[in-house]
């Protein structure tokens, strides 16, 4: 008796839990914007930053790929309101329907890009994304490895097996092959790219794992030699063990990336999504973004105001002639990309 | 007559609820996902017309016989680990007397905390510096760390951990329930204890060893987690499979058909185990 | 003598078998407390735990599971003991089936077909996925385990007792609720302690299901344990099982009053 007693009133007092939870939420009136970005690409006060002057409350959530990001957005229905898509990603989005226009009647501070994005290739009247950061893939590695890495070729050497990591990323990994092969990094050729999966395939099992940015703290630990990593994440790296790591941008050629700023055409806050993009372009905000996470930035104005120990970076911001041996990502054809996603499959699952 | 209306009455209505969720979150969404595996693929995603054998013909290739194979090898391992190594853990908890509830409650204890907790205690202890090879390296037993994680041993390893209260739980179930007067009648009878239990105990407790191998050997094969954590994303199991089609790749319709085939396979094991069916239910 | 072998090898398998299962999180706990972030011994700190406090994202999630554990716990636990009872009364084989059905699908099985299900009626209603996908995704994968417990109970059940009730003029429900409810009470208590333990620590099905606000706490765990050892997820390893192990202890000691 006791026991039902007990059991009478503790039900509708745990049922009451989720309503009372729910009233504590809707406590929280701040309008709301939701921010899908890669992870570590903000400094730790940016979002609080950019909540107290204007009044919103930030659901700041990230992802560590291009397909992670595009796979909840594709639905149209995903609930967020900002996303950083690569370049590449721009105009299949923007076919897709998934992306509202960028006004730029609302951002006061577009003039602080760098000319050398403001008409870039993949948007040029930046209609529907605005350039955030950029950089290029290359291999990090442990400064004590001889013959150092310096080439995608490199990667295959058995003498490093159990200590490699690819990036989890079909895109860079054939990119990566493709160059080993001499073979352009957009080639939608089905040769080439059968070719290139045939050597991801020989280099699977010399492989330790596939990793995206998760891979920094295993390369600062020494638990991995070599990994194809952004130039990103191997400068956050080598920042937390400078004279250990290494990074180097392949003799063979690699890729190059930009990630945007966008908004969903789902989202029902544009204005609010505008006044996140003015504050990301305001140069002392890009700056202090760069300086906690090592990036480099889009913005001209806030290059300007880095350290020179952060402006002249190798890593971040190579030579000229070392960019010239990199390749932007460009958007394939629906063939080309079915025969990538299948091949990637194909050489994920041997 | 009216106490029998009265009773069904009451039957069908304390069904119900369970009848339309059951409908609505298991029927109606496997029927999709069955529809979803006859579509093709969409540009980006997404599924569209038209409706085509392809994806399972794509699944018959050996490529991917050889990910089901893989994943019904490691399962069968992981199973046979579970139960060999659960059966004299419920024993001595069937056996224990007054403290039986707190040594059940002491394997119920890791079950109860998160699967991914645990998981990631073994990341922390398998890794290049982890604990295992930093204790080995520092009494000189290895002069270089040992791979431990990203294979397919510390994926065994891992399911072995996570699953193993789940073959405990029913295989105690099952040995608390013999009765202990039919081991004083084999010792009666001149038995000794291990051939007691060979010839007496295990044979009764095939029921909860059948439900036990059942409860673990379903999920493990459909993995996703442990081979993701712990393998390193190199090595892919059905689940891996599954949940990359439906989120990287995108290609929902193969994704579906994998699925399918999986469910099968499950719906396979509930046919044949009918015996372990009806001990759970 | 073979029983004295016995009597001693099952208590010290017995011992090293719980070493197995405990140690890796008591290894996990003193790690929490360690000032280094690497596998050495670097001094007693709570730095960690103070972090982990500091992360705004990370106590929400933690919330939002505890939301969704108590929502779908409930649900489960009514909707489970009626049809357990319903079932004990007379078989139904399709709803047996489809429970045991849902048993032994895979988790990433019911987390696709849960999305593609959602995605599709959502399409016309407008809706996204948010806590309540979730809560309605847990309530269907617990409501299995539940009827399992009740109708484990239920077989050491004398009917006996409700056809007397009946022939002392008892209404059916009234039967059910005056003597066979009373009988399952503990097993409802049973029941509903598993289906709270299935829905917070679910990860495959949630992580599928969940929309923009309903990030739970095993999705933020596993984030952390992708990206490589964390010792803020030592210290967040350690509360959950300290959590976690207080109420069992608390539910034991409620069970056997």
């Amino acid at each position: 008796m006791n026991r039902r007693r007990f059991l009478h009133r503790a039900l509708p007092s745990l049922a009451a839990l989720p309503s009372a939870a729910a009233l504590l939420g809707s406590c929280d009136t701040r309008p709301r914007l939701n921010v899908y970005n890669w992870s570590d690409y903000v400094a730790p006060d940016t979002v609080s930053n950019f909540e107290r002057p204007s009044g919103l409350r930030v659901r700041y959530g990230t992802y560590e790929s291009n397909q992670e990001m595009l796979a909840q957005v594709l639905s149209g229905n995903s609930g967020w309101d900002i996303v950083f898509p690569s370049a590449d990603f721009i105009g299949p989005m923007r076919d897709l329907g998934l992306l509202a226009p960028i006004r730029h009647d609302l951002l006061t501070n577009l003039d602080a890009l760098d000319p050398a994005f403001r008409h870039p290739p993949w948007d040029p009247e930046l209609a529907w994304s605005v350039p955030y950061m950029y950089g290029a893939t290359g291999i990090l590695y442990q400064r004590s490895l001889d013959p150092a890495p310096r080439a995608w070729a490199d990667l295959w050497n058995p003498r490093l097996a159990g200590k490699i990591t690819m990036l989890d990323d079909a895109t860079e990994v054939f990119g990566a092959c493709l160059k080993k092969l001499g073979y352009p990094l957009n080639s939608a050729d089905p040769r080439e790219l059968r070719a290139a999966a045939e050597e991801a395939r020989k280099q699977k099992p010399l492989l330790r794992a596939y990793l995206n940015a998760e891979v920094r703290d295993q390369v600062i630990a020494g638990d991995v030699a070599a990994a194809q990593a952004w130039a990103v994440t191997a400068a956050q790296a080598i920042a937390a063990a400078p004279d250990r790591l290494v990074f180097a941008y392949p003799a063979e050629g690699f890729a190059r990336f930009a990630d945007n700023i966008a908004i969903l055409r789902e989202s029902r806050r544009v204005e609010a999504a505008h006044r996140w993009i003015d504050y990301l372009l305001r140069p002392a905000v890009a700056a202090s973004i760069v300086e906690a996470t090592r990036t480099a930035t889009c913005n001209g104005s806030a290059y300007r105001l880095l350290p020179d120990a952060l402006r002249s970076d190798a890593v971040l911001y190579p030579s000229a002639e070392t960019l010239g041996r990199g390749e932007w990502f460009a958007p394939q054809s629906t063939a080309a990309q079915r025969l990538r996603d299948r091949l990637w499959t194909e050489m994920k699952s041997a | 007559m009216n106490r029998r209306r009265g009773i069904d009455r009451l039957r069908a209505w304390f069904l119900a609820p369970a009848a339309v969720l059951m409908l609505a979150t298991l029927a109606i969404p496997l029927a999709i996902v069955a529809a979803y595996s006859f579509l093709s693929r969409g540009a980006y995603g997404g599924v569209e017309a038209p409706w085509t054998q392809e994806n399972y013909t794509r699944l018959a290739d050996p490529l991917y016989g050889g990910i089901f194979l893989r994943s019904a090898w490691i399962s069968l391992i992981a199973t046979a680990a579970c139960l060999a190594l659960g059966f004299p853990l419920a024993l001595f908890i069937a056996r224990s007397g007054p403290r039986k509830n707190l040594y059940l409650a002491l394997v119920i204890l890791p079950f109860w905390t998160s699967f991914l907790i645990r998981l990631y205690a073994w990341m922390f202890l398998l890794r290049d510096t982890g604990l295992v090879n930093t204790v080995l390296l520092s009494l000189g037993v290895i002069h270089a760390p040992l791979a431990l994680l990203y294979n397919q041993g510390a994926v065994i390893l891992g399911l072995v951990y996570g699953y193993l209260p789940f073959a405990v739980l029913p295989l105690y179930a099952t040995l608390e329930r013999q009765d202990p007067s039919l081991l004083d009648a084999a010792a009666d009878l001149g038995a000794t204890p291990a051939r007691a239990l060979a010839r007496v105990t295990i044979p009764l407790a095939m029921p909860g060893i059948l439900a036990a191998s059942v409860l673990v050997f379903v999920p493990c094969v459909g993995t996703y987690i442990v081979s993701d954590l712990l393998g390193g994303s190199k090595t892919v199991l059905i689940g891996n499979l599954v949940q990359n089609q439906f989120t990287s790749s995108r290609d929902w319709p193969f994704g579906a058909a994998a699925s399918m085939i999986l469910i099968a396979s499950a719906v396979a094991v509930l046919l044949t185990q009918r015996r372990s069916r009806e001990e759970l239910l | 003598m073979t029983g004295a072998w016995s009597r001693r090898a099952l208590p010290l398998y017995a011992a090293c078998a719980y070493l197995f299962l405990h140690l890796p999180l008591a290894i996990l706990a003193i790690f929490s407390v360690n000032a280094s972030r690497f596998t050495i011994w670097d001094g007693f700190s709570l730095h960690w735990y103070r972090a982990m406090f500091a992360d705004r994202d990370l106590l929400e999630a933690a919330a939002n599971s505890l939301i969704i554990a108590a929502a779908a716990t409930v649900l489960a636990t009514a909707i489970g003991t009626l049809a357990g009872y319903a079932l004990w009364k007379k078989a139904s084989a399709w709803l047996a089936g489809s429970l045991y059905l849902s048993l032994v699908t895979p988790e990433i099985v019911t987390g696709v077909s849960l999305l593609a299900f959602f995605q599709w009626i959502f399409r016309d209603l407008h809706l996204r996925l948010g806590m309540h996908t979730v809560i309605l995704a847990h309530v269907s994968f617990s409501v299995a385990y539940v009827v399992l417990v009740i109708v484990a109970r239920l077989r050491n059940f004398d009917p006996a007792l409700e056809e007397a009730a009946l022939d002392l003029g008892a209404t059916e429900f009234g039967a059910f609720y005056r003597v066979t409810l009373p009988y399952l009470a503990p097993a409802i208590a049973a029941a509903a302690m598993l289906a709270f333990t299935v829905s917070i620590d679910d990860y495959v099905i949630t992580s599928l299901v969940a929309g923009v606000d309903s990030r739970t706490l095993p999705m933020a765990i596993y984030a952390m344990a992708r990206r490589g050892v964390n010792p803020v997820l030592n210290a967040v390893s350690t509360i959950v099982v300290a959590a976690l192990g207080a109420l069992i202890l608390l539910s034991e000691r409620l069970r056997a009053r």
